[in-house]
């Protein structure tokens, strides 16, 4: 049985449709990729998946259960986190105090135990820093030291996207929704990222759905590709397959403008 | 140099250094007591008063930032919970006497039934008579606050649930409206028979209220409550929604449940607040618990740093020592006089102006405005000794007070909008500068070797002559797998020389040089 399950989703906003009947499996354990031009609906199908939005009609279930109307917060606690495409740290808190706010969803002690540091919380509260450690440590010792008690607003943004990215693992989520992890990043980052997102999934055990738009990381690390298109999916397979694809050459290549972003991206992303 | 925001106490700080903290957080206190009984026994009872009205005010701000800074709600309701605090305790507590002049109060708008309330009877019924004597007052007060804190959380209960469908300004005017409510319907028939209505309850004692031990005690109770939440995992939980309410509960965090828990707690010590402000007055009437209230807490909210325990006692603070020791602003004075102080005022702007702009290395460190700000100053001098015929008469600064405290809420917010210890927060280690605000050369070196494929051209994690350095074994596993070159774009921190990706040449062994690579 597929981890995560999408059936006819269709999501409209006024006269607008962002997602039509779109319907996809993703099995524990996998990369996949959803590529598709700019309005596509990518973004739009991870907010109905994590609830941000409701879809007008399909289904989505997570492990056999039905999550759709659910509060985001539950869909977490369920085991689904997300980034996001435009970042949206707590820029006032700490990279620690970010990765840590992502437990606290896990913590098992009221709040008066909390304030009366019992030994219960006590135990929780260390437990959760190893954990946010042990999530910042897929990102190299450059998020450890010192600036784990920097605020992110003095971050770069290559290092606010994996605080970003650490911060959704250290959910305890097994499957991670990552929009556009590499956006703002430099080819030798990008290369560094496509990395650990492997990494995520071989040694965190994370299944992984991702949105990009670079296609040498799509390339290299998906095990199959979704395609979007005006909101429908137009195309799914492999890398190999799906770039072949007359539909999806169409749907890229159609007109002139998105040909020549797409050898702009080629370029930034391939080399 | 800029302090960091405090990062979340916990275990973070070496055992010794935490044995250390605590004997001098216990010292601290032992000598504020021990200040706290000089001046009670040389100061004048003003001095004392002003002193419990801080801590009263104190247990006020202190609680209205949990919403207004930690939750970053903004409240303006607090005067209606300090108000449910207050009469549950003026009617509990009120003596016989008192009640018997009520009860026979022609205008008295309150029932025997209703008279009968009180701690005293409460303990009776439960058959603790042993409580009910004079000399115990002090456990029925405590009962009292302790009953009046818990209406007002129950009030906080009801207040908060809107917050989970509002947001920003519509909230603020929900919360505003629910203190206006509570204010106003207090006096209506529906409560008149347990508020006395307008008349409300005279000859409370004061005996706690103006008690700094009491009012002392309570604050140190509060602070320490809220400054523990604050610093637990729920209080990174409401800062997670101040900060962005979308990733948070993206992130798991419950919203609906943590706004509440904060205008409940929020609302518990403003009721307990109210309590103690009713005994410090001697009585409790509706016109005590003006929005006026909470402007006073907003103004030392703002003024001493949103968000900051520390700063908000130092704003309230100054709002107190403005309220109490501010008549001479309110006094009658010839036009004459008020031209000279207006002349003072310029002059002491134009000084600050000057001072402000050194402290922040501004240059012309003496702008135009401040030469224009002192010929004003010379000019209303000049007219003042002059006295034309137009200086005739008198006026009386009424109202001047809370004019004084917001310009100065104007002049803060204009030139340090954080508030005057922005985040910050007190501790040990900022006070004895151990704080750090940046990477010691160590990390310096090490993180240039990280970031630089230059230092470092085989993208290895340790930097084999530095000294010894301990990544975690997954950091180790990542490094060794990237390829080479790691060309971190310059963190923003670098420019202000706190990242050490642009300074190798830091340090006496900061990375290693060309020689040592090969
Ligand atoms: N909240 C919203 N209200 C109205 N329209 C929306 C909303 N969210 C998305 N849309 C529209 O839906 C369409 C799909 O948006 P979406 O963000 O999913 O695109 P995307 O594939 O992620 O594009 P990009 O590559 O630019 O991130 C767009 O036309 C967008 O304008
Ligand atoms: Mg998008």
């Amino acid at each position: 049985m597929a981890m995560l399950e999408v059936a006819h989703l269709n999501k409209s906003f006024g006269g607008l449709t962002a997602t039509n009947d779109v319907s996809f499996d993703v099995a524990e354990g996998e990369i996949v990729s959803i590529i598709g031009p700019n309005g596509a609906g990518k973004s739009t199908v991870f907010n109905l998946i994590t609830g941000v939005y409701r879809p007008d009609s399909g289904d989505i279930r997570f492990g056999g259960r039905s999550i759709v109307g659910m509060g985001t917060n539950r869909i977490v606690d369920l085991g689904i986190a997300r980034t996001f495409q435009n970042l949206r740290l707590f820029t006032n808190l700490t990279v620690l105090e970010n990765v840590l706010s992502a437990q606290h969803h896990a913590l098992r002690t009221t709040w008066l135990s909390a304030v009366l540091r019992t030994p219960s919380y006590r135990r929780q509260e260390r437990r959760m820093r190893e954990i946010a450690t042990e999530k910042l440590a897929f990102f190299g010792p450059r998020l450890m030291s010192f600036r784990l008690n920097q605020p992110v607003y003095v971050l770069s943004y290559a290092n606010r996207r994996r605080t970003e990215m650490a911060r959704a693992m250290a959910t305890g989520a097994k499957l991670l929704l990552l929009d556009e992890p590499s956006a703002g990043m430099n080819p030798s980052e990008t290369k560094e990222i496509t990395q650990i997102i492997r990494r995520m999934r071989d040694e965190g055990g994370y299944t992984i759905v991702l949105v990009e738009h670079k296609m040498g990381l799509v390339g290299e690390i998906s095990d199959r590709v979704i395609v979007l298109d005006y909101g429908q999916k137009i195309a799914e397979g492999s890398y190999r397959q799906v770039v072949d694809d007359p539909k999806v050459i169409e749907a890229y290549l159609g007109k002139k403008a998105a040909a020549e972003r797409i050898e702009e991206l080629e370029e930034t992303g391939e080399r | 140099m800029a302090l960091h925001q405090t990062p979340t106490a916990f275990d973070d700080v070496d055992p010794r250094k935490r044995v250390r903290n605590v004997a001098l957080t216990f010292v601290a206190i032992g000598l504020g007591v021990l200040v706290l009984m000089l001046l009670e026994s040389i100061g004048s009872s003003k001095l004392t008063q002003s002193l419990a009205l801080f801590a009263i005010w104190g247990v006020a701000t202190v609680s209205l930032n949990l919403i207004n800074g930690t939750l970053g709600i903004l409240s303006l309701g607090h005067h209606g919970f300090m108000l449910i605090g207050g009469y549950t305790t003026g009617l509990l507590i009120l003596d016989e006497a008192a009640r018997a002049r009520i009860l026979t109060s022609a205008r008295s708008m309150m029932t025997e039934e209703s008279l009968a309330i009180s701690v005293t009877s409460m303990l009776r019924s439960l058959g603790l008579d042993a409580l009910t004597t004079p000399e115990t007052l002090w456990v029925r007060f405590l009962i009292a606050i302790f009953l009046g804190g818990l209406m007002a959380a129950f009030a906080g209960l009801i207040v908060g649930i809107p917050s989970l469908r509002l947001r920003g300004d519509y909230l603020a005017i929900v919360t505003f409206g629910f203190g206006e409510i509570i204010r106003l319907s207090a006096s209506t028939r529906l409560f008149a028979e347990y508020t006395n209505g307008a008349l409300g309850f005279p000859g409370l004692t004061s005996e706690f209220g103006k008690s700094i031990w009491w009012t002392f005690g309570v604050l140190a109770f509060t602070v320490f409550v809220i400054s523990k939440l604050k610093f637990s995992s729920y209080g990174r939980a409401m800062q997670a929604i101040r900060e962005d309410e979308v990733a948070a509960q993206a992130m798991g965090i419950n919203l609906a449940y943590h706004k509440v828990l904060g205008f409940v707690i929020s609302a518990f010590f403003a009721g307990v607040a109210g309590g103690l402000w009713v005994s410090w007055l001697g009585g409790v009437r509706l016109d005590f618990f003006l929005f006026q209230l909470t402007f006073f807490f907003l103004v030392a909210i703002s003024a001493g740093g949103t968000g900051s325990i520390t700063g908000v006692l130092l704003g309230t603070a100054l709002v107190v020592f403005v309220r109490q020791y501010g008549d001479p602003l309110e006094q009658t004075y010839t036009l004459q006089q008020w031209l000279a102080f207006a002349g003072g005022a310029l002059v002491l702007m134009a000084a600050l102006a000057v001072l402000f702009r050194s402290l922040r290395r501004l240059r012309p460190r003496f702008h135009w405005s401040a030469g224009v700000l002192a010929g004003a100053a010379v000019l209303a001098f000049v007219i003042a000794a002059i006295d034309p015929a137009f200086l005739e008469g008198t006026f009386r600064g009424f109202g001047m007070r809370a004019i004084f405290l917001s310009v100065l809420l104007i002049a803060i917010m204009v030139f340090r909008p954080e508030g005057m210890i922005g985040r910050n927060e007190f501790s040990w280690a900022m006070l004895l500068r151990e704080r750090r605000s940046g990477p010691t050369d160590e990390e310096r070196g090490q993180d240039a070797w990280l970031t630089n494929p230059v230092l470092n051209p085989r993208g290895t994690d340790v930097d084999p002559e530095a000294g010894p350095q301990k990544p975690t074994a997954p950091g180790r596993a990542a490094a060794r797998e990237l390829d080479a070159d790691w060309d971190e774009g310059v963190d923003e921190a670098s420019r202000d020389g706190t990242d050490g990706s642009r300074a190798p040449d830091d340090g006496p062994d900061d990375g290693p040089d060309d020689e040592r690579r090969r």
